[in-house]
Order: C-alpha cells, then structure tokens, then sequence
C-alpha cells in the first residue's frame, strides 16, 4: 500500500526547520519588545486602566463675623445620584423616583441632562433631599436601579443675616465657566466658585483643597476595592475668614430697612473696617443656591427696584449737600478766604442770567462758613465758591477719594464720577457749558456721582483728619493704601466744628440724628439730593466720637425726601443701638 | 484491527505526546488562574478544560492505535466526510452571525471546520504520494489544489478567514515537501501579493523588486521571466481601479474582513488590552491571579483566543519563551519524522500536520501582540476549546501513528 518511498532531501529538511524556528524566533522577538523594552508604557497603561480617581471636595471656609459668630456655614444636603451605566429603562426610573420624592420627572430628567458627566460617574438627579423623601427611596429601594444618595456641603446662614450683596454667592463649574477661569486646573466640572461678593473676592482661601481617592475598577467601570499601591489624600477645608461685621448692628440694620428702599453703611474710622453694610432691597442669600427656576430669575432680575444691585458699591448717586464739606475744605485752602466772613442769603442766588435757588427759598440772611454748614445754606457756597476754579474744587474731591474705587475687598465696584473741565467740554462741547457747574458742584449736585462706599471712606477721613485705612469688610494683613487729604489743623477743626454744629445748633438740619446721650459726640451732615428720576434722595453721614471710639456712619433713602426729616432719625435709631450694644458689651 | 504486537514501545515519540501535555499543563494553571470567579462548575473555564482533556485523550489514543493503512485506504472518504461535515452548519441556525459551529445535542457545540482541516491534509497526502507531480505543468497540481480549495472555500463562507487561510496554506509545505521548486510556489502566491502591495506605493515598489530578484536568481529564461514580471505588476495596477469600483460598503465588508481591528470598539479593544497585558507583564510577570488586565476583566476571550495574554502578563516573558521554545522542540521534531519517514504518504502527513500546528501558533501568538490582523484561532493544547483540543489531541495521535516506521 504505502509504497512511494519518501524522497526528502536533507537540504528540504535543514529549510523547513529553520523555517519553523525562524517564525518562533520572530514571535519571541516582538514579545521581548513588548515585555522588556517598552515594558514600563504598558505597565502604565494597565494600571490608568484600573485605577480612576475619585475626587472629595473639601468644604469652603466659613465666613465670621467680628466676633466669631458664624455668617456663612456649610450644612451637608443629601443629593441623589444615579450612575447611568447601572439604569436600564432611565425613563422609568427617573418616573418612580419623581413618584417617591413627589418632584416631577422633567425636573430630574433636566438635571440627568445636565450634570451628565460619564456612564459610571454618579450623575446627580435631585437636591435638597428631606428625610421623607430618602425614607420613601429606601423603602422602595428594590424597585430602583443604579440610584445612590450622596453628601455634599451646601452653604446656609445661620443667625439670619442677608447680607446677600456682602457674602455673594457660589456657582456650580460648568464648561463654559471653566473655560474662563485663570486658575482653570484648580477646579472641575461641577466644583462650586465663588460668584460675586466676599466668596469671590476671597475664593483662594475659602475655597480649600480637594482630596482623592485611587479606586480599583474593572472593566465595565465598577468599582473593586481600593488601589492599595496610591495613597488617597483627604481633603483640606477652606480657611475661614473673619469680616468686621458687627453682628447685632447688621441685623439691627437690616431691619431698620425693611421696606425701604436705600443703604446704610456703618464703618469703624479708627480701622477702616466696615461694621454693618445693608442694600435694600436685597434678596435671600440662598437664592442662587439650589436651583432657580426661569421665573424666580426674571421676576428678580426685571424687578423695577433692583434688589439684585449691591447699592453700596455698585450704586451710583448725587450726593448733595453732603459733600459740602469738600467745598469748605477747598475754600479754607484759599490764602485769601476769610472763614468769618459773613455772605446773605436771600434764598436764591443770580449767577448770570441764571437763578440758582438756596434750599430754605425764604433765605438764610446773613452767615459765616460754620453757620452755613450748619443749615446747608446753598446761596453761602455759590456765592463763596466763584472765588474757586473747577480745577480746584476737583482736585479737592480727588483727595478724598471720589471719582475713583475705594478698593473696597468684594468685587464690581463703581467709581462714580466728578466732572472736570475735560469731561464737561467732551460731554456738552466746548462752549456748552459755562462756570454755573462750578456752583452745582460745590452743592454735590450736576453730574457728580458717588457710591455710597465712597462716602463711608469720606466721612472716616473727615473723622480721622485724614489718616483712616482704607474700608474693608475682611480682617486682612496688608489693606491697600488709602487717599490721605492732607489740611491743615485748622482747617480739620472748622470742618469738624460745621458738622457738630449742624447737630447741636436749634436749626442745625442733622439734630434729629442725635441720641442726646452722655460723650456720644455726633458730627452729621444731611442731604437731600434732587434727582432727575423721581423723588429727592434723603442722606445722612456723620460719625460719632464715644470712649475714644468712632463710628462713621452713611444713610441713603431713595426717594424718601428731605435727609434731615427722613434719614437723620434713622440715624439716631444706630447710634442708640451702637450706645446699647457697647454698655452691653462693658457690662 | 489494532495489532499491539506492531506498536513499538521504544519507537514510539513518546516526546511529542509529552510536549504536548506539557503544554496543556501550563494552559490549566492559567486557566485556573481566570476560574476562580466562575460562578459555577459548567461556566468554568479549568473544569470545561479537564473535561474536554478526557475526549481529547481519547481522540488521542483513537488516531494512534488507528493503522497506517486503514488511513491511507479511507483518506478520501474522511476527507468526503469532512465537506460533509463543513456543509452542515449551513442547515442549521447561525451562532454570532456565523455558520461554524454544529449542534450536536451536547451541552457543548461542535465546530466540524476542525476535523476537516486533518482530513485535507490526509487526502493531499494520499493524493502526492500515489502521483508524482510536475509543479512546472499546471496541470499535476490542479487537483491538489482543488483538494485544499474546495473545504477552505466552505469555510471561508462560514465566514472563517482564519481556518480557511490555515487549510490553504498547508499546500504549500506539502507541495514543498514533494518535490516542488520553491521558485513556483512563489509564483502561485505572487498575484496575490501583487493585489495586497498595490495599495501603497512603497510596499509594492518593494514588492517588485522582490519579484525581479527572484527571477533573477532562480535562472528563468528571459522571455517567461519577464512575462512573470510584467504579469504581476499588471495584477497589482489593475487592482487599483478594481478597488474604486465598489461601492464604499463593499470595500469596508472587506476592508474589516481583512482587518477587523478596524472596528475600534471590537477588535481593536481587544488588541490594545492584549497588549497591555502582556506589556505589563515584564520579565517575570504579575504572579499566578495577580494579573489586572484579566481578572478586571479588560482582557476579552481570555480563556481562548487570548490566553496567551493571560499568561504573559501573570508569568511574564520567562513562560512565553518557555512555551515558544516546547512548541519549536514539537515542531522540529515533527519535521524531523516527516524527514526520517519511510514512505511518502507519512512523511507528508507528518509536515502537513506539523503546518497546520505552527500556523495556528504563528496567527494566535502574533494576533495577541498586533503583529498581524486578529483572526479567531486558539492556541493549540492551551487555549480552552472542545473541538479544537480534541482535534489538536486527534493530531498529536496521527503524528505519533505517521513517526513509527514500520510497513502494514
């Protein structure tokens, strides 16, 4: 059967085997490569496959006030989270849960859509979970695919300050957020950045550093157990911050404007530092956390009063006669003006062909500087002030800050605006204008503006004759170096005595202000600015000296009237609680 | 039938049974490695291995005490069977979209593409040893040819690229083997390369060249020599334009049937997780169950296709050469029997057998580290797979059968 004799050569043999060793020795070959030389690429690789890192955001910093009492607390909030990969039906899912937790499935769908970062990252569904809503899940729990529930700070205020336009608020990143931010690696998809106000302005030390953790996952993305070769870090919390505010004068103030529409500013002039700061109208401080619904927004941002304008820094107002004391100050700098000098006033002043009306239309009659401050005579300043040139009076707002930011510590301030003899002839033409803006000037009205921020500072510096630190509303090491006016002693004085005799004087126009009390020394001015849009702006600054302590204070009502009849007895409600709060504090 | 008195203890290979068992152990620890998340006995991949090892051995122990003549008398018929057998799935339902596998009514399938790869080889053995063939006339070796063809053709309809390619190829070490030059069995496989190099500039640039030399070299007169040449590169120009006549879904039907890691999530996934695997197995290897590419389950086919991977990235290159360096000593001497064989019908047998065996570990081997397409061909005696251990035992037997000399 088998007869054919096999006939292979030894050459034939010798080919075919190295054939088959050759084919070995190349396989043998690529796995060296693969195996010793470029072992350490894929001994990276597999490990990027089974490790993901897990990030544990560290809680913000609390915000203080001056005394440690807590303004602004983190409080964890339970959120319910779904990992996608794990649901099967999500449009089932996400029904029953609206079911459970008595929200609508739209709403949890839209917050899928929205915070959707991956299959088998925990995608957040809904917020604010109460322990009724959580009972309901876990009681249905089997019914439920892939759906965990998760902790996270969220922040709230305790002791029931608003301050909403101080604290300002945190915003969730998102990417175009993200796209925006200098310190972009700092952050992730779904941290929270503080927005505006102090979270803003001190996001380096609130904002903490996160933590990770190394999980072991395995192919489909679920996790295994922990990588035991990675140290997992924990998170580091923010650092606090302790603002100036006094907590018992914030709330006392904030009160006090309930239903008005304005600002008041407290300030400690000795130390710059800011004791109670209101903008009303304002809105909650927990607006912008959670969600906000399309309507929340627009009622709150085409609100015809504003509230969501910081006024104290962001408004911009005529001033009026409270700035009155600028002029008195640019006028005592004249070599040749006589402060004793008497000027009449009949109630109005010719200037031209122009009649510029003293406030009091039946007339002052006859008056010297501190007389004049004293009732804010009008007709006084513009008959004095035509000694002065526009330049003069400018440099002299200068000096005390106005026209430019007071580098107050949260962000968007205003600068206002003091006009000088550029700004005029490119605003109304060369020859549009004549000296009659001197005049409005020296009684804070025409084009000036200022924020109320601005006038904080100005009335410290009028206190301190000059040497207040700049405002602040945070304890911080280096404040940036604040306007210095520099006046003679002389000068300070008879400011300094203008303004305590438009107090204590029978027709000084700031009396009402004073809480009569015992070394409470109140120095004031009022204000009643004529406002081109509606009702005058009632003012009130001053300060008071008591027990080698300041206490500046600026009172802005919009639209309320006269600043002697309308701000001046709010004033005196502060300072009563100032004298209260401090016999406390000594007792 | 079986005569013990012609089994020759002493000339027995008892090595190539030992090889092969060898290789088989070190294929159970990696299994067993991969099985101990197995939720049950049935779905584990080390027991489903024991248990196939019994009808392996028993496969094993049916091919080596079959007689030599019995083989050579029924070759044909097998090899009948074998079209038979390849045909049959075609009647039955597809698995994965494929016509490979038969039921059997076991709680395994059976996938018969196997055993006709032994039974072709067994007939193109029978068929060169009773003619001699005269490779120059086209004529002597159409029928070899068409024996080889015609099974690789089922099968490359099942649709099985691998097996198909594996079945054709074993022509040629056996047209080699009988006496052909080698210079014609280039020219056979020369168009095709042709077609494959013309895509790119370079590579047929390179090919041609290759082409010229080896006319050159092998004493062609010049008239035939240039028509080789010409012809080929004209195969390669036509195909071009050929290519830009189908339709975009046809050209990617078989652009992913050339190339499935294409498909980026397929089998490009599995070629970069093999990869990483074995990579991150360095010299010595991440230690028995150690291994994160498998056991987080990132390695795909692991117990089959892929077990290489497994073991190069737990025991590292020590083993890979290990197990490279017992496949070379089985391979060599498989040829070294072909070689000392008596008759020509063994000696055929022997290195068609020994082809097909080192063209499964060439494909998986080099498959798992991206040195050629991924093709789904498990790596004999390791990889876990019913039919095809037992085909590979089945093997192993009919070598021992063909390197005992002896005349029936």
């Amino acid at each position: 059967m088998l007869k054919s004799d096999n006939l292979v050569s030894s050459r034939q043999f010798f080919i075919a085997r190295s054939f088959a060793w050759f084919m070995l020795l190349l396989l043998g070959a690529r796995y060296f490569q693969i195996q010793i030389v470029e072992h350490e690429i894929y001994r990276l690789k597999s490990n990027t496959n089974r490790i993901r890192k897990v990030n544990k955001n560290a809680p913000r910093g609390l915000i203080l006030a001056r005394d440690g009492e807590i303004l602004v607390d983190n409080y964890p909030v339970y959120v319910l989270t779904a990992i996608p990969g794990e649901m099967k039906d999500k449009g089932s899912q996400f029904k029953l849960i609206a079911d459970y937790i008595e929200s609508d499935s739209s709403i949890i769908h839209s917050n899928y859509k929205k915070y959707y970062r991956g299959r088998f990252i925990p995608t957040r569904l809904a917020k604010d979970m109460n322990f009724l809503q959580l009972g309901n899940l876990e009681e249905n729990k089997l019914n439920l695919e892939g759906v965990y529930y998760d902790q996270i700070p969220e922040r709230f205020f305790p002791n029931g300050v608003r301050a909403a336009h101080l604290f300002g608020y945190v915003k969730e990143i998102d990417r175009s957020i993200r796209k925006n931010l200098k310190n972009k690696d700092a952050y992730e998809l779904g941290d929270l950045v503080g927005w505006s106000g102090l979270e803003k302005q001190y996001e380096a030390f609130l904002m903490g550093q996160r933590g990770t953790s190394f999980y072991e996952v395995n192919a489909s993305g679920r996790e295994v157990g922990t990588a035991s070769e990675l140290d997992d870090t924990r998170p580091i919390p923010g650092s606090n911050i302790r603002t100036t505010i006094d907590l018992q004068l914030q709330l006392f103030c904030e009160n006090l404007m309930t239903d008005k529409k304005g600002v008041i500013l407290v300030g400690d002039p000795l130390s710059g530092g800011v004791l109670a700061a209101t903008s009303a109208p304002d809105y909650s401080p927990d607006f912008f956390t959670g969600l906000i619904t399309e309507s929340n927004w627009k009622d709150m941002s085409t609100n015809q009063d504003k509230p969501l304008l910081n006024r104290y820094i962001q408004g911009t107002y005529i001033p009026g006669s409270i700035v009155k004391m600028i002029t008195q100050a640019a006028l005592l700098k004249q070599d040749n003006f006589d402060k004793n000098n008497k000027y009449h006033c009949p109630g109005f002043y010719q200037f031209g062909d122009r009649i510029f009306g003293c406030w009091f239309t039946e007339g002052h009659g006859s008056l010297n500087l501190v007389e004049a401050m004293s009732v804010s005579c009008d007709v006084y300043f513009y008959k004095t002030v035509t000694e002065l040139s526009l330049e003069n009076l400018y440099d002299t707002f200068n000096q005390f800050g106005f026209g430019s930011k007071t580098n107050i510590d949260i962000p968007n301030e205003a600068s206002g605006l003091v006009p000088d003899k550029s700004y005029m002839s490119k605003r109304y033409g060369k020859s549009g204008w004549s000296r009659g803006v001197l005049l409005n000037l020296a009684i804070g009205q025409g084009e000036l503006l200022v924020t109320p921020i601005q006038v904080l500072n100005y009335i410290n510096l009028l206190s301190t004759k000059g040497s207040s630190p700049n405002s602040h509303f945070v304890f911080v090491d280096n404040l940036p170096q604040n306007v210095k006016p520099e006046l003679s002693s002389d000068i300070w004085s008879n400011i300094h005595n203008g303004l305590r005799s438009a107090i204590i004087s029978s027709n000084g126009t700031g009396k009402k202000s004073d809480p009569n009390f015992n070394d409470f020394l109140v120095f004031g001015k009022t204000g009643t600015a004529e406002n081109p849009h509606g009702d005058n702006h009632a003012w009130f600054v001053g300060w008071a000296d008591y027990n080698e302590k300041k206490y500046s204070i600026v009172i802005l009502l919009e639209n309320a009237g006269s600043g002697g009849a309308v701000a001046a007895p709010l004033a005196k409600k502060v300072f009563e609680k100032i004298i209260e709060n401090s016999r406390f504090a000594s007792r | 039938m079986i005569n013990f008195k012609k089994l020759n203890i002493i000339e027995t290979p008892w090595k190539i049974i030992f090889s092969a068992s060898l290789l088989s152990s070190i294929g159970l620890v990696a299994l067993s490695s991969i099985s101990y998340q197995s939720p049950s006995i049935v779905q584990n991949p080390f027991f489903k291995q024991l248990f196939f090892l019994i009808f392996a051995f028993a496969g094993f122990l049916i091919a080596f005490l079959t007689p030599k003549y019995l083989i050579h008398k029924y070759a044909y018929v097998i090899y009948s069977l074998g079209i038979v057998l390849v045909i049959l799935p075609f009647f039955g339902a597809t698995h994965a979209g494929t016509y490979r596998w038969l039921n059997i009514g076991l709680p395994f399938n059976f996938q018969p593409s196997e055993f006709a790869k032994i039974f072709t080889v067994i007939a193109l053995a029978r068929y060169l040893s009773d003619n001699t063939i005269n490779i120059q006339y086209f004529k002597s070796i159409l029928i070899p040819i068409l024996i080889a063809l015609f099974p690789s053709l089922v099968v490359l309809n099942q649709p099985d690229l691998g097996t198909a390619l594996v079945m054709i190829s074993v022509i040629f070490p056996m047209l080699y083997w009988s006496g052909a030059r080698p210079f014609y069995l280039f020219l056979l496989v020369a168009p095709i390369l042709s077609i494959l190099t013309a895509f790119n500039v370079i590579t047929f640039s390179i090919w041609a060249l290759i082409i010229a030399a080896v006319i050159f070299y092998s004493n062609t007169k010049i008239i035939s020599g240039a028509g080789y040449f010409f012809g080929n590169v004209f195969f390669g120009l036509l195909s071009r334009p050929i290519w830009d006549m189908l339709n975009p879904y046809q050209q990617n039907r078989v652009l992913t049937f050339i190339y499935p890691e294409k498909d980026p999530l397929g089998a490009a996934y599995q070629i970069i997780q093999s990869k990483t695997a074995i990579g991150s197995g360095g010299l010595f290897g991440k230690g028995w169950g150690e291994g994160t590419q498998t056991h987080l389950k990132f390695l795909p086919v692991q117990e089959s296709d892929f077990i290489l991977s497994v073991i190069g990235e737990e025991f590292g290159f020590i083993a890979i050469v290990v197990i490279l360096i017992i496949f070379g000593y089985l391979i060599s001497s498989i040829i070294r029997n072909s070689f000392l064989s008596k008759d020509k019908f063994s000696s055929l047998s022997l290195i068609g057998l020994g082809s097909i065996l080192l063209a499964h570990v060439f494909v998986n081997t080099a498959m798992t580290v991206g040195l050629i397409p991924v093709k789904g061909l498990p790596l004999p005696f390791i990889s876990a797979g019913g039919t095809f251990l037992v085909t590979s035992y089945l093997m192993i037997g009919l070598i021992m059968r063909f390197s005992i000399n002896y005349s029936d």
